[in-house]
This record gives C-alpha cells, sequence and structure tokens, in this order.
C-alpha cells in the first residue's frame, strides 16, 4: 500500500493522543466520510466541540464547515454527492471553535480513499470429485457490490478469494480476479472450507471489507476401487524387483561367467616369463632367447631383409624395368610425380590417402651415402643395434669418415636396388644405407673441400627432391663430394623452372642425365653400383668386413631396353646362414 | 526546345497522375465488402479505447508507486503539499454527475485535450527518467511505454470521435484538435515540474480519461441500463 492512501487504511484509533481524525472513506467514489476521535480529551466529547473543515485545493481556497454531521453515527462528517469532487484535494481540519485550535489536518484526493463495499451472493457449485474420492472442485460465484456502479464503468472492480480450513488461523489467498467467479482447485472431501471475497478497484490499492463467509464442504464417498492400487502395487514392485535381478546379473557378469564357464589356461612358454617380453631389457632378452632353441638355423633361409621393407609394385612390368632399388629410393621414371615411389599398398596400414609414406628430410639425407653422423632413425632400418643379434656391422670411426663406398653423385640412387647395404653406422647407433658401391675408389677424404659442389635440396614438402636437382646432381657428377658435404640446400635459383608437377625435364644435356629421364637416351656415367658386398670375414668383434664387389657393367636402369636384374649380387651379397652359423656364440 | 520521347512519355505519366482517379493510396481491404471483413462498430471502438486507457492508467499508478518508494514522503506531506499540474486550466468534470451532464462534444474534447496536453510532458519526463541513476531500466521504459500509450489512445480517441462525427452522433461544434495545444508542464511558479510531480499528475490525468471515456460509451451506444 502506498502512502497515499495511508489515512484511510489505517484505522487510527489510539485514545493517548489528542483529537484526531480517526479516517476518512469513500464507498463508491461519489461520496465520503470522515471520522474523528476525542482522544484522551474528554471535555472535548459533547457533540460540537470539535467541528470539522474542509477546503478544496481548487481556485478558491476558502475553510467551509462540514455540510454534514451524521446524526446517527457519532462523530462522523458526511460528504454527499454535491459535495464530492473526483480528482481534487480536499484538507480537513478538527478545530476547536471557541479555543480556535486545529488538533489535527488530513489532506487527501477522493479517488485514493475508496474502499469498495463487499461483493454479495456469494455462493459455490462443485466442479468435480477426484477418482480416488478424495480430492474436490468447486467454483465460487459473487456479485459486485451493489453501491458501486459497475455498469457504467465508474468503478472497475478486481476481487479477491480468500479461503481456508474451518478455524485454521491461516487464509488461503487467491490471484486477483476481475470477472465475478473464481474456481478453487485441490480441496479435500473430508474438510469444511470457509471461503469470502472481498475487492478494490482496479489500479488503487485500497481493499473492501470482506464478505460473509461460505462454508463449503463434501462428504467423503467411499471408493469402490479401493484394491486398485493394492494390486498396482504389487505389480509394479515385482517388475521392480526383476529389473534388479537383471542389474545384477549384468554388473556381476565377468564373475557369474567365471564361475559358470571357467577360462582356458593361455599357453605358456617354458622357462620365458611373458612380463620380461613386455617389460624387459634387449640384454635380457637376447640372453633369453639365445638360451632357447628359438634360433633354428632355418630359420636364416629366409632373408631377414625382406621383412624390413614392405613395398608392393604395382607393376610387374616396372618392377622388370628398375631396380628395387630405385623403387625404394623412389625414382621412378615414367613420368611418376612421387619422388619416393612408395606406391601405396592397401593393406599397409597407413592412412587411407593415397599418399605415400614421406620419410623426414633428415632421414632422407642420411639415407644417402656420406651421411653419416646425422639421421639417426632410419624408416627402413630398426635403431637398435642389439636388435639383430649377432650382425654387428664394423663399427671404426674409420668406416664413417670414410666410407667403403665412394659417394657418387646422385645419378648413383638411380642404380639402388631394392635392398639397401648397410654402409655404416653412425654413432648413435644408427645405420646408413649406401646406394650401392661404385668402381671407383673411395676418393673423398675427410676434410676435402670439392669446388663443385653437390648441393641437394629437399624440398620442404620433405620427401621429394626435384628432377632439376637430382639432374644437376647428376650433371655435376665428378667424384665425389665429401660426407660432409652432406645435402646442403640447393639454391633454388640454380634450378632451371620448376619441374615440380611430375614431369621429368628432357635435358639439353643428354649425356649428363642419366637415367632420370625416359627419353633421355640412357648413358650412364657411373658404374653401376652393387647393392650387396660379401662377407670377407668377421672378426673377433663380431663384426662383419665386407668386400668391394667386382665392378658390373654400366647399365642404365632406366633404359627402356635394358633389364637390370633386380638382385644381381644375391649370392654375393647375403650373408649366407652357414656364414651366421659361424657367428653364433 | 526539344523534348526527346522518354522524356514525353515522363510528362504524359505526370499528367495522368495529377488526375486524381488516378492517384494512388491505400484503399482498406474491407471497402467492397462486408463479407469476411470484420469492420469494428462503434462499441467495439470504444471497448478497445477503454481498455487501451486503463492499461495506461495502470501503467502510471505502477510508476507513481515505484516513485513513492524512493521518495517516500511523510505522511501528510502528500496531501498538504497541493501540486498544482499543469492541465489544471483544463475545465474537467469533477464528479460522475457533472461528466454525465456534459454534452458529448465538450467531452469528447475534453478528453482529446488532456491527451494532447500529456504528449510533451511524457517525452520529457522519459527523458529524463532515463538521464538518472536512480531508476532501473525498468522505470524508464514505462515511462516510455506510457507515453507511447498516451500517442496511441489520442489517435484512437480522434478516430472514434470521427467515427461519431460520421454517425451524426457529435455535433459541429467540436472544434477541437486545433484548440487543444501542447502545453508545457509548469507549475504556478514557472518553473519546470519534478517528476514524482508529473508522475502524480499523469496518474490522476489518465483516470480522468479512463473514467471520462467509460461514461461516453455509455452515453453514446446504450446497454445495460448505462
Amino acid at each position: 500500500a502506498t502512502s497515499h492512501s495511508f489515512f484511510s487504511s489505517l484505522p487510527d484509533t489510539d485514545p493517548s493522543r489528542g483529537p484526531h481524525f480517526t479516517g476518512c472513506r469513500s464507498r463508491e467514489q461519489e461520496t465520503f466520510r470522515c471520522w474523528w476521535s476525542a482522544g484522551t480529551f474528554q471535555n472535548l466529547t459533547e457533540p460540537g466541540a470539535l467541528r470539522v473543515f474542509y477546503q478544496t485545493k481548487n481556485a478558491l481556497s476558502e475553510w467551509q464547515e462540514c455540510p454534514d454531521y451524521t446524526r446517527t453515527v457519532e462523530n462522523e462528517c458526511y460528504f454527499n454527492k454535491t459535495y464530492t469532487q473526483i480528482w481534487t484535494s480536499y484538507c480537513v481540519q478538527l478545530r476547536s471553535v471557541p479555543q480556535n485550535i486545529t488538533y489535527d489536518e488530513a489532506c487527501f484526493t477522493v479517488e485514493n480513499i475508496v474502499h469498495p463495499d463487499p461483493p454479495i451472493g456469494l455462493n459455490w457449485t462443485l466442479l468435480n470429485v477426484s477418482r480416488s474420492g478424495l480430492h474436490f472442485d468447486v467454483l465460487v460465484r459473487w456479485a459486485p457490490p451493489p453501491s458501486a456502479d459497475v455498469q457504467m464503468g465508474w468503478m472497475s472492480l478486481v476481487y479477491q478469494v480468500h479461503y481456508r480450513v474451518r478455524n485454521a488461523s491461516h487464509w488461503e489467498m487467491l490471484d486477483l480476479e476481475t470477472g465475478t467467479q473464481q474456481s478453487i482447485y485441490g480441496l479435500y472431501t473430508d474438510k469444511e472450507y470457509e471461503v469470502r471475497v472481498r475487492c478494490k478497484m482496479q489500479a488503487f490499492d485500497n481493499f473492501g471489507e470482506f464478505s460473509n463467509s461460505i462454508i463449503v464442504h463434501v462428504a467423503q464417498i467411499p471408493s469402490k476401487e479401493s484394491m486398485f492400487p493394492t494390486t498396482l502395487v504389487l505389480i509394479f514392485g515385482v517388475i521392480g524387483v526383476v529389473i534388479l535381478l537383471v542389474l545384477l546379473i549384468f554388473s556381476q557378469q565377468q564373475r557369474l561367467m567365471v564361475i559358470f564357464l571357467p577360462p582356458i589356461p593361455a599357453p605358456k612358454i617354458k622357462g620365458i616369463d611373458p612380463e620380461l617380453l613386455k617389460n624387459g631389457k634387449l640384454d635380457q632378452l637376447h640372453s633369453l632367447l639365445s638360451s632357447q632353441d628359438m634360433y633354428k638355423p632355418d630359420f636364416y633361409h629366409e632373408d631377414p631383409w625382406v621383412e624390413f621393407i614392405q613395398l608392393d609394385l604395382d607393376d610387374p612390368a616396372e618392377k622388370n624395368e628398375s631396380s628395387d632399388t630405385q623403387h625404394l629410393l623412389g625414382l621412378s621414371r615414367s613420368g611418376s610425380s612421387h619422388f619416393l615411389n612408395f606406391k601405396s599398398d592397401n593393406d599397409s596400414g597407413r592412412a587411407s590417402c593415397y599418399d605415400p609414406e614421406i620419410p623426414n628430410p633428415k632421414d632422407l639425407a642420411s639415407l644417402l651415402p656420406g651421411h653419416s653422423g646425422r639421421g639417426d632413425n632410419h624408416p627402413l632400418v630398426s635403431r637398435s643395434s642389439s636388435s639383430i643379434p649377432d650382425l654387428g656391422v664394423q663399427k671404426t670411426s674409420g668406416v664413417e669418415e670414410t666410407p667403403i663406398q665412394t659417394q657418387p653423385a646422385v645419378p648413383s640412387w638411380v642404380n639402388m636396388d631394392f635392398y639397401a647395404q648397410v654402409s655404416d653406422f653412425t654413432p648413435a647407433g644408427g645405420v646408413v644405407l649406401s646406394p650401392g658401391q661404385l668402381n671407383s675408389s673411395p676418393v673423398k677424404k675427410k676434410g676435402e673441400g670439392n669446388e663443385k659442389k653437390i648441393q641437394f635440396q629437399l624440398l620442404s614438402d620433405g620427401a621429394y627432391t626435384s628432377e632439376n636437382t637430382a639432374r644437376l646432381l647428376s650433371a655435376g657428377v665428378p667424384p665425389s663430394p665429401g660426407p660432409e658435404q652432406g645435402y646442403q640446400a640447393f639454391p633454388t635459383q640454380a634450378v632451371e623452372g620448376n619441374l615440380w608437377n611430375g614431369e621429368y625435364l628432357v635435358s639439353a644435356n643428354d649425356s649428363q642425365t642419366p637415367c632420370l629421364v625416359p627419353e633421355a637416351p640412357p648413358a650412364p656415367i657411373l658404374p653401376p653400383v652393387s647393392d650387396y658386398t660379401v662377407v670377407q670375414e668377421v672378426d673377433a668383434q663380431h663384426s662383419l668386413l665386407l668386400n668391394p664387389p667386382s665392378s658390373q657393367p654400366a647399365i642404365c636402369p632406366h633404359s627402356p631396353n635394358k633389364h637390370l636384374p633386380v638382385i644381381p649380387t644375391m649370392p654375393m651379397g647375403y650373408l649366407t646362414p652357414d656364414l651366421l652359423g659361424n657367428l653364433n656364440p | 526546345f526539344g523534348l526527346s520521347l522518354p522524356a514525353v512519355a515522363v510528362l504524359l505519366v505526370a499528367l495522368l497522375c495529377l488526375d486524381p482517379h488516378c492517384r494512388v493510396g491505400s484503399a482498406p481491404i474491407c471497402a467492397h465488402g462486408p463479407s469476411g471483413c470484420h469492420i469494428p462498430s462503434l462499441a467495439d471502438l470504444f471497448d478497445r479505447v477503454i481498455q487501451h486507457s486503463a492499461r495506461m492508467h495502470s501503467l502510471s499508478n505502477d510508476l507513481h508507486s515505484e516513485f513513492e518508494q524512493y521518495f517516500l514522503p511523510s505522511k501528510n506531506h502528500i496531501g498538504k503539499i497541493y501540486r498544482k499540474c499543469h492541465t489544471s486550466n483544463i475545465l474537467t468534470p469533477n464528479g460522475k454527475d457533472n461528466a454525465q451532464k456534459l454534452a458529448r462534444e465538450e467531452l469528447t474534447e475534453v478528453i482529446l485535450k488532456l491527451l494532447m496536453a500529456w504528449r510533451d510532458p511524457l517525452f520529457q519526463l522519459h527523458q529524463s527518467m532515463a538521464h538518472q541513476q536512480d531508476f532501473n531500466s525498468f522505470s524508464s521504459n514505462k515511462a516510455l511505454e506510457m507515453g507511447d500509450m498516451a500517442h496511441e489512445l489520442r489517435k484512437g480517441v480522434e478516430k472514434v470521435a470521427e467515427k461519431m462525427r460520421v454517425l451524426g452522433m457529435l455535433g459541429n461544434s467540436v472544434t477541437g484538435l486545433s484548440a487543444a495545444e501542447a502545453m508545457l508542464p509548469l507549475s504556478d511558479s514557472g518553473e519546470a515540474m519534478s517528476d514524482y510531480e508529473l508522475l502524480y499528475c499523469f496518474r490522476r490525468d489518465s483516470n480522468k480519461v479512463q473514467n471520462y471515456l467509460k461514461i461516453l460509451k455509455c452515453r453514446i451506444v446504450p446497454e445495460h441500463d448505462c
């Protein structure tokens, strides 16, 4: 309630005060009344001792006396229609005229002191009773107070219904209702309810008095379906138990399986602990395995090298025409755009893209001859030196410095076969493959600079070296770049154009270009390289001493008419089993 | 001067369109028949307008109550201070009987005058409330909404008056709206009224407008022993 209606809403009957107004109210916004009290001044209780004067704050401000002192009611001043002006400020004063004292004053506007009369004709009808017979709904109706002119709309009323269980202390309140009826839901059948209603003007705050209460009561009807809930409970209980059982079985499934279906014992290898196999060190494993009869001699009949490299060749024709080493290093001749021609094998387990595996440039670099000391991780050969028992390659530093095979220019790549030979070991234990062996003796000594630096550019996209560089490298054939030159970045401007669309350059210097170009006349410049070296002997440290192979005719593997056997020196290059048998401790 | 063909064509079109019959305007959809088209009757129009005024008054009451929470005037403070609203100059019937005795045209005119007088002050109120930090955005939005509603209500009442005139219910003595000018909300001393005073006055005036409309409807559209 806002303060502009304070005056009428607080029946101020405090007797300890002096004479004061106790309130002014209007019932229908057409007339109003004011009441006062003499308070503690008992000598002023005679009628006429205190008088009310009012003033309407209009243009004429003049104090006038109360137009009508109600005869029937004590201390009441009644303003009828003539004297009531709505939307006008009134001020009333309580004066004692003989003494000319103003005991109290109050100001208001009539529309703010309107308290409507209570609605009439409150009644109720039963809407429905719930199935269980425990609850019921009623519809409560009433009529607006007769004093309020609602037909014309001079007063627009809103109503508020209260109800409570009979003789309870707390009334339930429903929302304001503009109509003259409202439903009450959820009442209990065995209880008696009291319902009453009051109203106020819309958009004003003063409620009128409550109407008389009515009693609402519905007797409880014994339900015929009292058994119904019991059976329902039983059914739900059974279902719940079944669900619990199922859940129990599923949660304990493993244990039950073990109980009912005992597992078959797993096979074991005598003397070998499976855990050690999983977690043990390689030395232990090595000793362990070698103590077993695992290494049968016939195991070595298969070529161990085969296990490491898995390459599929789509074309049998291709296979015939180019050596495996070329495939290994990806030098294809017929317009393939991939330098490293790892043809995709569908069951290789790689990603679904066709793109072949692209080894790191570092790895590539390390593949190339003379690249010692770098690239510990070769994709082709496993890293650990101890994983290949008893196949130690000579690890002397001398080998690193001066590779056994000379480091020819790139074209020697061309002659690389399917299998690559280990040329030396890096200090870190990696294996360096050599593309093959040349006839020429190892020329390069460490530290010797070569004017004609063959520079390789490994393109940033990793695996591919452009044909240009290969060509130029081939052009720069002369003897050998040092191993330390390794592979420096190739200046792009030296490359003629960009052939990197997969085409091969038909070079003017046909004589220089070896087998890169299919159309080029096959002019092998370099002698072919043998891929395998005969193991000469095994020294005390279980290292293999290799000897250079015999020279071979220079055959360009790309020459369409020539055919280079895939593994020319097979019998010579392999470690025969009986040789290996000598290595067994 | 030689006129090219396109220019001539343009001129012809322009000339044609000067013809009033050629003028393109918006025609009401229901112009050609009552079937399937509901033209609101005068009673409906009155109902809508009265409903609108009730909402406006309710809004003004809410805003006024919010204001009182901030200012918390003392018990007797409200009544004692006599607020002269800027619309006090407009003669308005101060009771039901007086309003019923007033002629329809005058009553309509009073309504329109009141609404017109509040056009600018409501806008000013919204501006003032929006700038102050005391009020949250709800209050200033309510003030804006209130101003819009007053504007719409005025338009609505003008339409109703137009319809009444067409139906012959109003004489031609409604000089109307030209006489109703927008007033500046100034108090007696000439100072601008505060927001609280504006709200107090508008609350009172919106209640007046609502009741006048109801009385007018009852007289124009007789129903329910009005």
